[in-house]
């Protein structure tokens, strides 16, 4: 097991780098140019200032030797200064990842917690009005861009309604450890992240619970007289959750990156924001970062879970 | 690029950005202005002002930024020796009072006797110096060469000197110094001495006379500034969230009366609107779009006021693709037969104001008996014809087989301009001119511009002006952009007439308000007479605010209308 995850490791390292020259070529290459539009509006700036400004960056030499520059930078753990916060860029990013797990976590626990019983429901009901209505949510989830499903719930819920805020992660004036208060922030962003991941869910478990109900052992199990109930959510839907896995691999990694959008509409503090708003700014640095950030997050949690998969699937062996 | 606190008079020149909160326009104030609040009133203290912005602040400290929302904010914790009255732009003394010697060239300051940092240091001259020093050896900051015409600057600058010698300090008195520039420079009342003194017990340590490479880039202090000179202090900064500020009890205008400002991040106009009736915003610049449902809402109150600034197309004169742009009468047709009261209408819903040379009317350099083009389209035909070109078969004119067609691009996602450059199209097809419309992203617009790209054959985009009139950058021609040099005369506009003007209102010898008006208000006509943008429209700002906040005055010269902010209060 042990060699299994150095090697994988080990594996990951080429990914990384040829993510990175793909990323850094294409930010470089993308027309806008950053030290001007950092000085774009400073009244008494000189050409020779922008000179210096691109120098102090390293911006004024050839491509190939920025790369180097960059990546030995980045095997001491240093991802250049960001421009616009003349900070360094990890820092940046690191200080926003809170924001963004709180939010990929609290998605991913209403995934579970409503597509996994929308699954096991359809399925169980299978050709029923529930089951179309269940199966068309799963369409429509999916198929729904969720930054318009963001804006019109800010418009129904907070402005109709007034019932949640619709920006930020708090509420102007409370303390920073309300609780509370930070969960009814939390609420529409998390839903409308999870959303197409409760559509998924919702469909992917409606499949395998159909699959595993036809089984001989679950069929014994009614046979031995065991209550409906105890048989699927004990003996059938331990089995159908299995491949569910192999879907958890991505899912954190989707999130943090899905966060992107959703982060922007509730102006949600987060990593996605942030390298956004880097990208806009042509901030190299931070958009080197954060795409590595979750590139490294992306490779570590496909990792984790072949381990898993191994761990509750005893026919399947890593070496 | 939103909004800059007004008593810092140094306001930028500046491309209003994509995220512009920007974007207003009417005349008068709508419903009753503040300070007409009922004299029964009793200012109390207490309550809490929450501003919104599309944008985090990056950077708390003035020397190294350069950004319009860290400028809102650092300018309500740092003070200016001078402000830029709210209604004229005129420079007024503020934190310091100043003569100046008869050559123009030496400027002696008294710092206010009562003025002290909220930790209870005096505000000394020293503090100017510093700040001075600090942007001198900053590796980062883009206002490097704001003090450039000091005596002795760009020498200590590079490190060639360690001491600049053009600042002197009284010795008698710690609250006097004199500034000697090496050349007369009109603007430097706004322009350098609006640059806020800065701590020189919180930040001098970090700048070392003999050491060109110690600099104050990387200073804790830049980004939770421990003393305020202005009327607020530095309480917290929630990445990406908010901003805290709370009152600056030993002001020395005199504490406000509000506990706390914050600057409140949202995503962008339509939330911000929405904020507002809900409460969860008090203050925030808005859409004119927006004024319709605000107005409805009683817990709000709209203030307008006309813009120090305008949105124009500008046309390419030096682009050999569109040749016929450098032929004045071709500009003139295209002033005429654009109906910007129309164009009022419907892209500011009537917000706004048609603007017809570079200054806007708020401004005290703008121009005076400027021909105003009214809309007319045969006008514009006959200017077309006489520049030698023929209606084709298909209604578009032409010269030499080349149809009258242009490209004009604007930057995406700014609702106005692309209203605006839709009609114009429209418009412009009913002259016989071909509009062919383009979008792009503000960040690789940007650089087309300065750097003179061919691609650009006209742009619409806007101008937010500072308080003092200056067009050097936009308008000399030494400033015209090209790949090699960057400029903000992107239209690439060149007179030598202009020139001269430009430069007699910059560098004098009489910098006196009045010549200097002479001089711009010449410039104004000749500009109106050539027509190098068609000038647009200058829109009003409209800001809205808690119904309760009282002491509001605004002004064309205070972007956000809160110049007097420690006279506000919230009525209970």
């Amino acid at each position: 097991m042990r060699t299994y995850i150095l090697r994988r490791l080990l594996y990951a390292i080429p990914t990384l780098l040829g993510i990175s020259v793909i990323v850094f070529v294409i930010t470089r290459l993308s027309p806008g140019d950053p030290v001007r539009l950092y000085t774009f509006g400073a009244l008494d700036i000189t050409e020779a200032d922008i000179e210096a400004l691109r120098e102090y960056y390293g911006l004024n030499k050839s491509l190939p030797l920025q790369y180097v520059d960059w990546l030995g930078q980045v095997v001491r753990g240093d991802f250049g200064m960001s421009l616009t916060y003349n900070r360094p860029a990890l820092p940046l990013l690191l200080e926003r990842m809170p924001a963004t797990l709180q939010l990929a976590f609290a998605a991913l626990l209403l995934q579970l917690a409503i597509g996994i019983p929308l699954g096991v429901t359809a399925a169980l009901r299978r050709g029923s009005w529930v089951d179309n209505v269940i199966r068309v949510f799963g369409v429509i989830g999916h198929a729904i861009p969720t930054f318009w499903i963001g804006l019109l719930m800010i418009i129904f819920v907070s402005v109709t309604l007034r019932l949640l805020p619709s920006q930020g992660v708090l509420t102007v004036g409370k303390d920073m450890w309300d609780i509370g208060d930070r969960l009814r922030h939390i609420i529409m962003p998390a839903f409308v992240l999870a959303l197409a991941g409760i559509a998924n869910y919702s469909r992917y478990l409606r499949t395998e619970t159909l699959d595993v109900i036809s089984q001989d052992y679950v069929r014994t199990a009614h046979a031995k007289g065991l209550k409906n109930r105890s048989v699927v959510y004990v003996h059938a839907l331990r089995n159908a959750l299995i491949p569910m896995v192999t879907a958890l691999g991505g899912l954190l990694a989707a999130l943090v990156s899905g966060a992107l959008v959703v982060e922007q509409v509730f102006t949600w503090p987060g990593v996605g924001q942030f390298t956004y708003a880097a990208a806009r700014s042509k901030d190299y640095p931070v958009i080197m970062a954060g795409v590595m950030l979750a590139s490294t997050l992306l490779v570590l949690s496909y990792l984790l879970r072949d381990i898993v998969y191994a761990m509750v699937d005893p026919r399947i062996k890593v070496r | 690029m939103a909004s800059q606190h007004s008593r810092t008079p140094r306001l930028l020149v500046a491309l209003l950005g994509t995220l512009s909160l920007v974007t207003a326009a009417c005349g008068p104030a709508g419903p009753a202005g503040g300070a007409a609040a009922d004299s029964q009133e009793q200012p109390v203290q207490g309550g809490r002002l929450i501003s919104g912005s599309f944008s985090d602040i990056q950077r708390l400290n003035p020397a190294t930024s350069n950004d319009a929302t860290s400028t809102q904010v650092s300018g309500k914790i740092y003070d200016s020796l001078v402000t830029a009255d709210h209604k004229t732009g005129e420079i007024k003394p503020w934190l310091g009072k100043w003569t100046v010697s008869s050559d123009g060239l030496t400027f002696s300051w008294t710092i206010e006797a009562k003025a002290n940092w909220s930790d209870g240091k005096p505000i000394i001259a020293q503090d100017f110096l510093a700040r001075v020093k600090m942007q001198a050896r900053s590796k980062v900051t883009p206002n490097k060469s704001t003090f450039n015409d000091i005596e002795g600057y760009q020498d200590y600058s590079t490190g060639k000197a360690t001491a600049i010698s053009g600042i002197v300090i009284d010795s008698a008195d710690p609250k006097k110094f004199t500034v000697k520039f090496t050349k007369v420079f009109c603007p430097a009342l706004a322009n350098v001495f609006g640059s806020a003194p800065m701590p020189d017990h919180v930040f001098g340590k970090y700048t070392v006379d003999a050491d060109v490479n110690a600099n104050v880039d990387q200073a804790a202090e830049n980004n939770a500034p421990p003393a305020a000179s202005g009327p607020f202090k530095f309480k917290e900064w929630r990445k990406g969230d908010q901003v805290i500020l709370s009152r600056n009890e030993t002001y020395w205008q005199g504490a406000p009366l509000i506990e706390e400002f914050v600057l409140k991040v949202v995503a962008d106009s339509t939330v911000a609107a929405a904020q507002l009736r809900t409460g969860e915003l008090t203050h925030g610049i808005v859409q004119p779009g927006d004024v319709a449902t605000l107005s409805t809402a009683e817990n709000v109150k709209l203030y307008k006021w006309p813009d120090n600034g305008y949105v124009y197309i500008g046309w390419r004169v030096n682009n050999p693709n569109v040749a016929f742009l450098g032929d004045k009468k071709v500009r003139q047709a295209l002033m005429y037969g654009l109906n910007t009261d129309e164009v009022v209408k419907a892209v500011l819903f009537g917000e706004g104001t048609k603007q017809f040379a570079h200054h806007p009317p708020v401004a005290w350099a703008a121009g005076t008996n400027l021909n105003q083009y009214a809309y007319d389209k045969t006008k514009a035909e006959t200017l077309l014809k006489e520049a030698g070109f023929a209606k084709g078969a298909d209604g578009t004119f032409a010269k030499d087989g080349k149809p009258l067609a242009i490209t004009i691009v604007t930057n995406q996602g700014n609702k106005t301009r692309e209203t605006f450059l839709q009609v114009a199209v429209e418009q412009y097809k009913q002259i016989g001119v071909k509009i062919t419309p383009k979008l792009e992203a503000f960040e690789s617009l940007v650089p087309k511009l300065t750097g003179g790209s061919p691609e650009v054959e006209a742009v619409i985009i806007g101008w937010q002006l500072a308080a003092d009139p200056d067009p050097f950058t936009i308008w000399h021609s030494s400033n015209v952009s090209s790949p090699a040099k960057a400029g903000n005369n992107f239209v690439g506009y060149s007179n030598p007439q202009v020139d001269k003007l430009i430069e007699q209102g910059r560098n004098g010898p009489d910098c006196s308000q009045g010549a200097r008006q002479k001089a711009y208000q010449e410039m104004n006509k000749i500009l109106n007479e050539d027509v190098p943008y068609n000038f647009g429209f200058a829109q009003n700002r409209i800001l809205a605010t808690d119904a309760r906040i009282r002491g509001i005055e605004p002004g064309s010269f205070s972007p956000n209308g809160d110049w007097n902010i420690h006279k506000w209060w919230i009525k209970k």
